[in-house]
């Protein structure tokens, strides 16, 4: 099947201080890496207080069930998908879910567009958030 | 890879009456880790099974593959975790399931066993077969049964329509629809409590019983939710899908005396939500009940009216301005019911087309208002108004020819009026259909020029005869120098296409002289004569032309 390679962002509803979000962020990156191991799916979420980006790459048909799976939470919302189309090669070949955190330069770069203000052009949005994760991962110890 | 037997299921089938056509059985060490499992588990949960894995991966994995709907693998574990020696659940393909679960010493083990086609009959009259949530019939008899108890406690009924979803049917297949239905269902599912019931009534709407929580609160916020999940976007088979929902909400009352009550309540309720816009939740009120049963009153009467003949045209006289000279008239449509008087074109109109009453009705006003143009003494312009809906039918040329040809009308002196509503869809159709009108000789005009979408790519792509500048820009006329450049504008546009202009609704003497000092060419309105009956017209006709004097 036809790998396709999926970006998202999305308003976060997280609440509470530093450190129950710290344990929130590890639940979900700990049930999405164990989802995306046995559905062979790579990616990388980065999360701000204000928005989760998300990159996954992996089968058709595993994306598409991922992809529902993170719809029906409410831990978050108004889900802006970027980018949802078919890729030749994954990027993040390495990582069932890397993560990029607050304090990354990275971050604080997207939570700006994100926020509507400089970019709203999603296809241009999508491609940066790939970019900002990608600068990010490349280097193994940034996380 | 080790696979193992644990034991021949067919016993334990027997005991439960059922025949199976598959078996999956597993076995889990005491540290929850998958020891052994035989054959037909991996086609069962559509997946390579490997040893040492997790039931929550297991579950999550057979989710990921699309065995068990989103959500089920995690609920599924936790009953396999928990005391529960028996349990049943869907797969997403709609096979029901019975988990039957053994606790030893060694740990613990599960049978999976597809009971479908026992439960098929049972289930067919309760469920929807392709969602597998609850059926009209049920949700009526649960509902039933609710309003019988003594003191029926709070409920809500939450009437769900989806919008867009014909559209996304109609464009990527009934497959990718069908797909799309078990999505929704599973979204508004995981939103409401276990006391809950979801049922699917329709073939895009689906209800929800909601018994939990306080009232009207609970519904709204309910409402909400849903709305807002239905809205997320889908992926399906490689397409993005993006629809919408409205809710209708009505709420058990003391006085509410029946389910069918209710859930008409909230079928009244999603009626105004989705004339109220998209993504629009609306809850039951009195006032929307006396609003629709008026609206059927006057559905009931209207279908009437055309056998009973309460029918008739009035005439509007049109005139030249420039020597004052009377060209036409335009027949104007009166509905004049015994108990209702006269009811306004405005309200009735719409209601027709609704209806799907307006082709007889438009039909009606074509052949009357050539036949009675036909006996008048002058070969006057007769205008007549066309519904966009009246383009849709597909005979509208052969009506206007056969009405030509009854009343033996030169065609030179039909005119058409069409609103720019008429080129908003199927514009090519719609121009072809103009075109051989036009081939015949009937006269087509543009209606209501400026107050839609002005359109002048409309101008350029069929040579209209007429333009008509609406009334809203002939009232301020005098007032208004933005009004007055507009209507400049139009007068000079016509004239550059070789268009007549026309204003309607002109009610002063200082209208008309700015109108004449603009160049417009003709005018119609309280001024210059109001819609008379049709004998009036005739006696009108006689004094405006005396005899020897032609038209």
């Amino acid at each position: 099947m036809m790998t396709y390679r999926l970006i998202y962002y999305s308003a976060n509803r997280l609440s509470g201080d530093a450190e129950m979000l710290v344990s929130q962020i590890d639940a979900i990156l700990a049930s999405s890496r164990r989802n995306n191991r046995v559905g062979n799916i790579t990616g990388a979420l980065m999360f701000s207080q204000g928005y989760f980006g998300q990159v996954l790459e992996g089968p058709q048909s595993a994306i598409e069930a991922t992809f529902e799976r993170i719809q029906r939470d409410r831990r978050h919302g108004d889900v802006e998908l970027l980018d949802f189309s078919p890729t030749s090669s994954r990027h993040f070949d390495r990582w069932s879910m890397a993560f990029v955190g607050e304090r990354t330069p990275a971050v604080a770069d997207f939570a700006r567009f994100a926020s509507k203000t400089g970019f709203d052009d999603s296809a241009l949005s999508g491609h940066r958030i790939l970019e900002k994760l990608l600068e990010r991962v490349a280097v193994p110890d940034a996380f | 890879m080790d696979v193992t037997v644990l034991r021949d299921p067919r016993p334990f089938a027997l005991l439960s009456g059922v025949q199976p056509t598959s078996v999956a059985c597993l076995h889990f060490d005491k540290k929850g880790r998958l020891t052994v499992f035989n054959s037909p588990a991996e086609a069962f949960f559509g997946i390579s099974v490997t040893r040492n894995i997790s039931v929550m991966d297991l579950m999550g994995a057979a989710e990921t593959a699309g065995t068990l709907c989103i959500g089920d693998g995690q609920r599924i574990a936790a009953l396999i975790a928990k005391h529960s020696s028996r349990f049943f659940f869907e797969t997403r393909d709609g096979r029901y399931i019975m988990c039957n679960k053994f606790t030893g010493d060694e740990g613990l083990t599960a049978d999976f066993i597809d009971v479908s086609e026992a439960l098929a009959i049972g289930k067919s009259l309760q469920r929807d077969d392709l969602t597998g949530v609850s059926s009209r019939q049920e949700l009526i008899r649960a509902l039933t049964q609710r309003m019988k108890a003594e003191t029926p406690d709070q409920a809500a009924v939450l009437y769900i329509d989806l919008d867009r979803f014909k559209m996304v049917n109609d464009t990527l297949g009934h497959p990718v629809g069908d797909n799309l239905l078990k999505l929704v269902t599973q979204r508004v599912a995981a939103e409401i409590d276990s006391r809950d019931m979801l049922a699917r009534v329709g073939g895009d709407e689906f209800a929800v019983l909601q018994f939990a929580g306080a009232q009207p609160e609970a519904a709204a916020r309910l409402a909400g939710k849903i709305v807002e999940m239905v809205s997320r976007t889908y992926l399906i088979g490689g397409q993005v899908i993006q629809i919408g929902c409205s809710i209708g909400i009505s709420l058990v009352r003391p006085d509410t005396r029946s389910a069918d009550d209710l859930i008409r309540n909230a079928d009244i309720a999603l009626l105004k939500a989705k004339t109220d816009g998209r993504g629009v939740v609306r809850h039951f009120t009195d006032a929307m009940h006396q609003e629709l049963a008026k609206k059927r009153g006057l559905e009931i009467d209207l279908r009437r009216a055309l056998a009973l003949q309460e029918f008739a045209l009035v005439y509007q006289p049109q005139f030249k301005i420039d020597g004052q000279k009377l060209t036409g008239f335009e027949a104007l449509l009166r509905w004049h019911n015994e108990e209702r008087g006269f009811v306004s074109p405005g309200e009735f109109i719409p209601l027709a087309e609704e209806m799907g009453l307006i082709g007889p009705l438009g039909e009606w006003v074509i052949r009357s208002a050539c036949r009675e143009a036909a006996a008048w003494s002058e070969p006057l312009t007769i205008a007549v108004n066309l519904s966009p809906l009246q383009f849709r039918s597909g005979n509208l040329v052969n009506v206007v020819v056969s009405a030509l040809a009854n009343a033996s009308l030169e065609p030179n002196r039909l005119e058409l009026e069409i609103t720019e509503g008429a080129l908003l869809e199927n514009t090519d159709a719609v121009i072809q259909t103009l075109q051989q009108l036009k081939s015949i000789g009937v006269k087509i005009s543009m209606d209501d020029f400026g107050t839609g979408y002005s359109s002048l790519g409309y101008l350029q792509r069929f040579p209209f005869d007429k333009i008509k500048i609406d009334q809203s820009f002939v009232r301020e006329l005098a007032t208004s120098s933005q009004s007055q450049a507009i209507v400049a504008a139009v007068i000079e546009l016509g004239r550059g296409l070789g268009m007549v202009t026309i204003a309607e609704g002109v009610e002063t003497t200082a209208q008309l002289e700015a109108l004449a000092s603009i160049g417009c060419n003709q005018v119609q309105g309280f001024l210059t004569g109001r819609p008379t009956p049709h004998e009036d017209v005739i006696a009108l006709i006689k004094t405006a032309f005396p005899k020897g004097e032609p038209a």
